[in-house]
């Protein structure tokens, strides 16, 4: 960033007569303003309807009023009590979800951390398997397999099952971001806790884990995404509506219909969409903070 | 350090005073240890991701429809594979395919550039970091769920652009309202949706490339004289390339085996152009008599294209290095 405090800077520039240049830059900075503010605008206003939908009444939603004449908040605990697997399926994703990060985090700090500081054998073929991964659909191409596997294991229509396949998902991609991580920790460091005597474990545990938290918050947050909305391996291993995840019984709600008049359903989409927001708002220093330190170089 | 200091005597003298069984201890504790922080990584990469391909490879080669209890599982060789190659909807479905990444792939990669270099020029980091995190927005919102908003926004009876074009605008009526989701206007509407998934996500990438190039380059080129459009293709374009390369392949990949879209919102007609090999891949598999053999053939041609343009773009990027 060349020259600070720039916003403020233009009164003052005024008064200090560098007449000729000073119109042009004020503009080309206007003109920047106005073209991501509108960029901001398309981001936000599309689920700013779906908040509005969400807390309309009927008549309104219906007459397409974009802000509602009257308010109504009772779908949200509608939705819960009357369409009845709801909660279930509000759980499974919750249950879902976290296991599958739980177990990533953990596989990708462990595998991360071996790659750069132990010498593990045969460890290029692993990287390169896991660099081929990234390049290969296999979510797409294998999902035939998937779901033979999982009919093998018994894990057909059990929520939990999900997680098998779902750690997979983004497990190369968490490796990366960790190695890239620990790839940052300097050797001095490593080198005077193990003269101090720590272990393999205890170093990991005490000294690498803290240098390494914005990593595993990258980590979190994309194993969360992948797993709280994946579609296709929910629809295809868990077809009874009770063992279904969020996503899949939204998508195959028909707007409009019974139970899932619009309103409802933006009211079930909204609170599907929030724990994300909410817990991004929470981690969005440190997440931006490890994309820009490890996660973007890998 | 007891590792350190033990470790290097014994090597000095080792074979004749250990034993086999102390050398096998060694061995473990010197590479096994280091597997064991591999393990848990192995275990769901072999079994839910390397053993699933090797597995469906194998299905590609049977006659396999477990729904019909009377037909044996039989070895039929590339019986498949002969049937996909000459089957003129597979064809259409990798053509279908290409049209929609070659529609979403500039977009993908430009209007991220293009809001990069706009939000590197601003100079108030708190102005920044909120443009930075609103554009992050849909980055945080899982793929399928954005799917669904935009489908509900592309709805012509509740849906908010319509409402704008018909009754705020006034550019449309009630009857000649765009029906996003038919079949002419599907493929550009999911680009659309895309784009805007994507827009923060993709920006952030060139913002890293971006933030390592020297200050000085432009400083440099704007004492030349260089007006904005050419300092950016005179400097930022050619420091955004690697950068660029690497998300046009990660992107062209996707991009040719998206499902989960066609699946919610173009359906499994065969005349619609969301109807490309994936969906093929997965209606044939599961729907209907649920043809798994030839099911696991299709998504292995379509995969294989796929991987072959992948292939190619490294081998062209690369030489340029």
């Amino acid at each position: 960033m060349a020259t600070q405090a720039a916003l403020p800077a233009y009164g003052a520039q005024a008064s200090a007569s560098r007449g000729s240049k000073r119109p042009k830059i004020k503009w080309g900075a206007i003109a920047r303003h106005v073209i991501l503010a509108i960029f901001a605008l398309i981001i936000i206003l599309p689920l700013v309807w779906v908040l509005l939908l969400s807390v309309k009444s009927l008549p309104d939603a219906y007459q397409n009023e974009i802000w509602p004449k009257t308010f109504d908040w009772t779908h949200y605990g509608y939705s819960l009590q009357k369409i009845p697997t709801l909660p279930q399926n509000y759980w499974n994703s919750i249950l879902v979800t976290l296991g599958t990060v739980v177990v990533t985090t953990v596989c990708a700090v462990l595998a991360g951390y071996a790659m750069v500081f132990l010498q593990v054998p045969g460890i290029r073929i692993v990287f390169a398997l896991l660099v081929a991964s990234m390049f290969f659909p296999t979510r797409v191409t294998a999902v035939i397999a998937i779901f033979e596997t999982q009919k093998d294991l018994g894990l057909l229509n059990v929520p939990a099952g999900l997680i098998f396949p779902y750690v997979t998902l983004s497990l190369a991609l968490s490796v990366f971001v960790m190695r890239g991580m620990f790839q940052t920790v300097s050797k001095e460091i490593y080198d005077a806790a193990r003269i101090d005597g720590a272990g393999p474990v205890r170093m990991l545990l005490t000294i690498l884990l803290p240098l390494v938290k914005n990593g595993i918050v990258v980590v979190i947050i994309v194993n969360f995404v992948t797993a709280w909305g994946e579609y296709l391996l929910a629809k295809t291993l868990n077809t009874n509506q009770s063992a279904q995840t969020l996503p899949v019984v939204l998508a195959a709600a028909t707007g409009g219909m019974g139970a899932w008049v619009w309103p409802r359903l933006a009211a079930v989409y909204i609170m599907a969409i929030l724990p994300g927001l909410i817990a991004f708002g929470f981690a969005q220093r440190w997440y931006i903070k490890g994309l820009q330190e490890g996660a973007l170089k890998a | 350090m007891a590792q350190l200091t033990v470790a290097q005597p014994q090597h000095g003298r080792s074979g004749a005073e250990r034993s086999w069984l102390q050398r096998v201890g060694d061995w473990v504790s010197r590479y096994g240890v280091p597997w064991v922080f591999l393990l848990p990584t192995m275990i769901f990469f072999i079994g839910w991701a390397v053993y699933p391909i090797v597995r469906v490879a194998w299905f590609s080669l049977l006659d396999y429809r477990p729904i019909q209890a009377d037909r044996p599982v039989t070895f039929i060789g590339l019986q498949n594979y002969v049937e996909a190659f000459a089957d003129p909807l597979l064809q259409v479905g990798i053509i279908r395919a290409a049209t929609f990444t070659a529609l979403f792939l500039p977009g993908m990669i430009f209007i991220p550039m293009f809001l990069a270099v706009l939000i590197d020029r601003i100079t108030n980091a708190r102005v920044a970091t909120f443009y930075r995190l609103v554009l992050l927005i849909p980055a945080m919102i899982p793929g399928p769920l954005i799917f669904l908003l935009w489908k509900w926004m592309y709805d012509g009876y509740i849906g908010p652009i319509n409402y704008a074009l018909v009754d705020v605008l006034g550019i449309f009526t009630i009857q000649n309202q765009p029906q996003w989701l038919s079949n002419q206007l599907v493929i550009p509407g999911l680009t659309i949706m895309e784009w805007w998934w994507g827009l923060g996500y993709h920006t952030m990438f060139f913002l890293a490339g971006l933030a390592s190039v020297p200050r000085d380059l432009f400083d440099a080129s704007k004492v030349d004289g260089a007006n904005e459009w050419q300092m950016f293709w005179t400097v930022t374009f050619w420091r955004l390339l690697p950068v660029t390369l690497v998300l046009v392949v990660l992107r062209f990949g996707t991009a040719m085996a998206v499902i989960d879209e066609y699946l919610i919102m173009g359906g499994f007609m065969r005349d619609r152009p969301t109807y490309t090999w994936t969906v093929y891949m997965w209606d044939t598999a599961f729907q209907g008599v649920q043809d798994r053999g030839y099911g696991a053939a299709i998504g292995w041609v379509g995969t294989i294209v796929m991987l072959v343009v992948v292939a190619v773009m490294f081998w062209a990027f690369r030489s340029r290095d």
